[in-house]
């Protein structure tokens, strides 16, 4: 099977959705290192699948409870955890002018 | 006494009887890991250990009886525990403190036991090896110049280098099994929702379970009656009775239908493993058991088809660490963009990018199709293939790793042949079912292989009894 190209385009476009940052050198690492594993994961191209219904909930054992309210963890605790608080809430630098 | 020794149901009938008390034991086993320390398989001994064990001695004179009353016990650091430190052993979750207890944890403290610390892990369960743990490499219990396994390495490493009684690993692609074959102990993948994963902290949900690390497979069976059982929090979680798995144990598979598979048989040709997986047949064989020839026709594609889920399912997954909520706050951030840029850049290490990169780009338009979508029909198929086999046999059996636990840095620049490690061990993530890893054997450098023992859905007790009655062979 013909190996998948990718393009340092295709990589900067990856790292955007994924919210992450990468040096130059970093990018054009990823691009042989990206081409390995679709090497691995595109045999999944040669499998025929086409008499199989997708089931995305793939172990049929899920049990809902009842939609009853019960108390939730004080918001004190929750916002223990958070980088910077104010008020009872989670604090980010001024996002609109 | 020398408590690392003895078994977990030993040691827990001991305390029970107040023969030894659990500050005696507690204070052994943190003498053990401090003495140990050089093996990097604990991040933090937790400081009220001793108290909880005195706490316990009061209660056990006072008529407490549980499963695990003053005992013990070491989490991998994915694993919540109210007020403790659970880093997933990453830069990112470094001072994260648990505000609640996770399900498994509850469990254990109900039948008494002392959770006396967390263990080292590959960041966020991804790895076969440690060597991604943004902190230490834990070493093999049984040879330091070699890995431990991953991603429960340093749950593994303690319980064969008698850290602790048992500890705790999770499970996604053989996170477990791998480490407890690497470090020659028992370590099992429960059937999916057969223990809540509520409190842990998730990777890819849809694969991966809570499961115990242990000596043998009898305190293997102990220990998973105390962690099976669903919760409310957890709606993938099994709300069905608890078995006593230890009641499965008779000591004779006669009759039993054991599967090879020819896709395995194909594979394994020329692995070190091989010898000892075929004597293990053999052995099996020779005392009764039916060995069926079985076939899983895509059994070679479950590496790839893992490849694609669990990294969708990690990309989701780590969407919530945005640098807000949890911990870790870039110091360099000036608006919001940057807080999400910098913090998780700044936070996640190589392999954990990758993965999310790997997650995103399966699952981004254009590619959804062809990747996530065809390994999720590709997931449906191995299950009605392997349903075919559990019609007529109770169980597969398989080798746990190619070889012997490899060289440490010998992977860790090459992420596809870290991914071949999870081989034999992706198959029952992705079908869901049960599997152990049960040492048997030794290589050519002495150290341990591992026989994995596969189930259909819910089968943990005949998992448990044709493992014990392998183990006794094999345990010498």
């Amino acid at each position: 099977m013909k190996k998948t190209n990718v393009t340092i385009e295709e990589v900067r476009r990856l790292a955007a959705l994924s919210a992450l940052e990468f040096s130059e050198e970093e990018l054009q690492a990823f691009v042989p290192e990206f081409e390995n594993i679709l090497e691995l994961v595109d045999q999944v191209k040669n499998c025929d699948v086409s008499d199989v219904e997708v089931q995305y909930s793939s172990h049929k054992l899920s049990q809902l409870r009842s939609d009853i309210a019960k108390d939730s963890l004080p918001q004190e605790e929750i916002l223990l955890n958070s980088p910077k608080t104010k008020k009872g809430s989670f604090c980010v630098p001024k996002m609109l002018d | 006494m020398n408590f690392e020794n003895m078994s977990l149901i030993e040691l827990a009938s001991l305390i029970q009887e107040q023969k030894v008390s659990s500050v005696e034991v507690t204070k052994y086993f943190i003498d053990k890991c401090v003495e140990k320390q050089n093996l990097n398989a604990i991040l933090e001994i937790f400081d009220d250990a001793i108290s909880q064990a005195e706490e316990m001695d009061k209660k056990i004179k006072n008529g407490f009886k549980g499963k695990l009353a003053g005992v013990p016990v070491i989490i991998k650091d994915n694993i919540l525990y109210k007020g403790k430190k659970a880093s997933c052993s990453s830069k990112f979750l470094e001072n994260y403190v648990a505000q609640y207890n996770s399900t498994v944890v509850d469990h254990m403290l109900k039948e008494g036991a002392i959770i006396l610390g967390r263990a080292n892990m590959d960041e966020f369960a991804m790895g076969s090896s440690t060597e991604n743990s943004a902190f230490v490499t834990t070493l093999n219990a049984l040879d330091p110049t070699r890995v431990p396994g991953g991603s429960s390495g340093g749950s593994a490493c303690a319980v064969a280098a008698g850290l602790c009684p048992v500890a705790l690993g999770t499970d996604t692609g053989g996170s477990i099994r791998q480490p407890a074959s690497y470090n020659g102990v028992v370590g099992i993948k429960p059937t999916y929702g057969r223990v809540s994963r509520y409190g842990v902290v998730a990777f890819a949900s849809s694969l991966e379970q809570v499961g115990p690390i242990t000596k043998n497979v009898k305190d293997n069976a102990y220990m998973l009656s105390v962690l099976a059982g669903g919760s409310e929090n957890d709606e993938t979680s099994l709300k069905i009775d608890v078995p006593d798995f230890l009641s499965y144990i008779k000591d004779n598979i006669k009759g039993m239908k054991i599967a090879v598979l020819k896709e395995v048989e194909e594979v394994v040709k020329g692995l070190d493993v091989e010898k000892t997986y075929h004597d293990v047949i053999k052995f099996l064989s020779n005392n009764g058991a039916e060995i069926i020839n079985a076939s899983i026709p895509d059994f070679t594609l479950t590496l790839p088809c893992y490849y694609i889920i669990a990294p969708a399912e990690a990309t989701s997954n780590l969407g919530r660490f945005d640098g807000v909520k949890y911990s870790r706050r870039s110091q360099s951030a000036t608006n919001i963009d940057d807080i999400y840029l910098k913090s998780r850049s700044e936070g996640f290490g190589k392999e954990v990018k990758r993965r999310i990169m790997l997650g995103n780009f399966v699952l981004s338009s254009g590619y959804f199709d062809a990747y996530y979508n065809k390994a999720k029909k590709l997931q449906q198929k191995l299950k009605l293939e392997a349903s075919k086999v559990f019609s007529v046999c109770d169980a597969i059996i398989l080798p746990t790793t190619t070889g012997e636990a490899f060289k440490i840095g010998e992977k860790v620049n090459d992420p596809i042949s870290m991914y071949k490690e999870d081989l034999f061990t992706i198959l029952a993530n992705v079908l869901g079912v049960p599997s152990i890893s049960i040492p048997c054997g030794k290589g050519k450098n002495n150290l341990p292989f591992g026989i994995q023992i596969i189930a259909n859905n819910l089968n943990e007790g005949i998992i448990y009894d044709i493992a014990n009655f392998i183990e006794k062979e094999y345990r010498g």
